[in-house]
């Protein structure tokens, strides 16, 4: 390993050594005949070349410094993360993409641009080294929440289907007889970030403030922008999840204010 | 266009494709009893659904008391057109809280509720005067909780009740309970709209009977 600007480089043939550790986890699986290991070579793989080819598209972003590539880097992230929540939710009956994308898009940018622009104070605010790896975390972290939000939503609306009606029986509008509905699938998507923040520090320590710890920075340093990292993610999990619910659970009721959703 | 409910060319079909109406015109009179038969998947449920907005027709016009059921703001269409469902369905929470669940939404308002002295007089009405308003709703018996969901559809005086098999699952008691608050209500001047299966017919009340099947409604 040789040093470059506080970090220690890897080399190739370092990196190879480190893959020894998916061929272990390939063993246990043959020895215990869990028939992972196709999965766990396509992994691999997949992993590699798509960390290689972020790195090569970061370095030219980086280098070009426009604030339309940034957005549309961004603008690619929210679109792969719609792809897997809406791979993730079977319900087909209720269109969601659309809303899903557009209240990302709007939050994660509003967000990270607070962060970036007020909070850290770097100039311009979409500065692709601060940016992308900070939308980058909202987006990661945010998807997760949207898909149990969603899965939520839809399973009690289907699940509960008679509870709804009756309250929608007895005068109720939509949002009426809805409202536990989504304040369960609102739960739903924030416990897991609620969670990281009572665990931060003592149960795990976050990949951002491991780098930039590994990268030589000061742990302190490393800390603020971790606190930054945890608080930003559970607003902007918090305000998408929001948007997205209510615009979704406007999509389960027809005009007369009648569940669409049919078991 | 005179009647409670008055159907005009209405086709409805589930999406599924299993065909409830094909334009079919009918009415029931004001203040009737009308008694719905038919045979088990016709779509007698979907008929009350329909009157109430739950489902909407893909063609046709359904009107109530003389106005296009689309021109009705839904919660006050439902507000008037009071809905029980074939099961019995209560939250977990108390039979107070379970009666006087319509008054927590909008619609409601402007109504005043009910005191408990009220609220119990509307159990003994319906033979639950055991209840008492503290106990847990989910957790009374089935024809009970029927009951219960009767004094709670009621409780903001609609002028029409849609009744889903509302004796399914009722043991002799219960039913004649209902039977006989429905009667007592058509006889007050309510449109009554009941599904059954059986050969059951009210008493002392200007009866309309309506069968389902194949898509076709007979009077």
């Amino acid at each position: 390993m040789t040093i470059m600007q506080g970090a220690l480089d890897i080399s190739g043939f370092e990196l190879s050594i480190a893959a020894f550790f998916v061929v272990m986890a390939g063993v246990i699986s043959v020895w215990n005949k869990l028939q992972l290991e196709k999965d766990l070579m396509i992994g691999t793989v997949r992993c590699v070349l798509q960390l290689l080819a972020m790195g090569y598209v970061l370095r030219i972003i980086f280098d070009v410094q426009s604030l339309w590539i940034v957005l549309t880097m961004f603008a690619t992230m929210v679109v792969f993360a719609c792809r897997i929540v809406r791979g993730n939710i079977k319900e087909r009956q209720v269109p969601f993409i659309v809303p899903a994308f557009l209240s990302m898009m709007v939050t994660y940018t509003a967000v990270s641009a607070i962060v970036t622009g007020v909070i850290i104070g770097v100039e311009p605010w979409w500065r692709p080294q601060y940016f992308i790896p900070l939308a980058g975390m909202i987006v990661g972290n945010s998807m997760t929440a949207l898909s149990l939000s969603l899965e939520r939503l839809f399973s009690d609306l289907k699940t509960k289907r008679e509870e709804v009606e009756m309250r929608l029986c007895l005068g109720a509008t939509s949002e009426e007889a809805s409202r536990q509905t989504v304040r369960d699938a609102l739960k739903a998507g924030m416990i897991p970030s609620i969670n990281s923040l009572a665990g931060v520090g003592l149960v795990f320590l976050p990949g951002m403030m491991t780098g930039q710890i590994l990268s030589g920075a000061d742990p302190m340093l490393a800390v603020r922008y971790q606190i930054v990292v945890m608080f930003m993610i559970v607003a902007s999990t918090a305000i998408s999840v929001v948007a997205v619910l209510y615009i979704v659970r406007g999509r389960c009721f027809g005009p007369a204010q009648q569940l669409l959703l049919k078991p | 266009m005179d009647g409670a409910f008055v159907f005009e060319n209405v086709s409805f079909t589930w999406p599924g494709g299993r065909k409830v109406l094909k334009n079919q015109d009918f009415s029931i009179p004001v203040g009737a009893f009308a008694v719905v038969r038919g045979p088990s998947g016709a779509g007698k449920s979907t008929l009350l659904r329909l009157m109430n907005r739950l489902e909407e027709p893909q063609s046709g016009v359904i009107y109530y008391r003389r106005r296009p059921l689309s021109n009705y703001d839904p919660p006050r269409l439902r507000q008037q057109v009071a809905y029980l469902q074939q099961v019995p369905v209560v939250s977990d929470i108390t039979v107070r809280e379970t009666l006087l669940t319509p008054f927590t939404f909008g619609v409601n308002k402007g109504l005043a509720s009910p005191s408990d002295k009220k609220l119990s007089m509307r159990l003994d009405e319906l033979l639950l005067g055991g209840v008492g308003l503290d106990e847990r709703a989910a957790a009374l018996s089935v024809g009970q909780r029927q009951r219960l969901c009767l004094a709670r559809a009621l409780i903001t005086g609609p002028d029409t009740l849609l009744l889903d098999e509302p004796t399914a699952s009722l043991d002799s008691e219960s039913t004649a309970v209902v039977v006989q608050m429905a009667e007592e209500l058509c006889k007050n001047g309510a449109t009554i709209v009941m599904v059954t299966h059986d050969g059951f017919s009210p008493r002392d009340v200007p009866m309309v009977e309506i069968s389902i099947q194949n898509g076709k409604v007979a009077l």
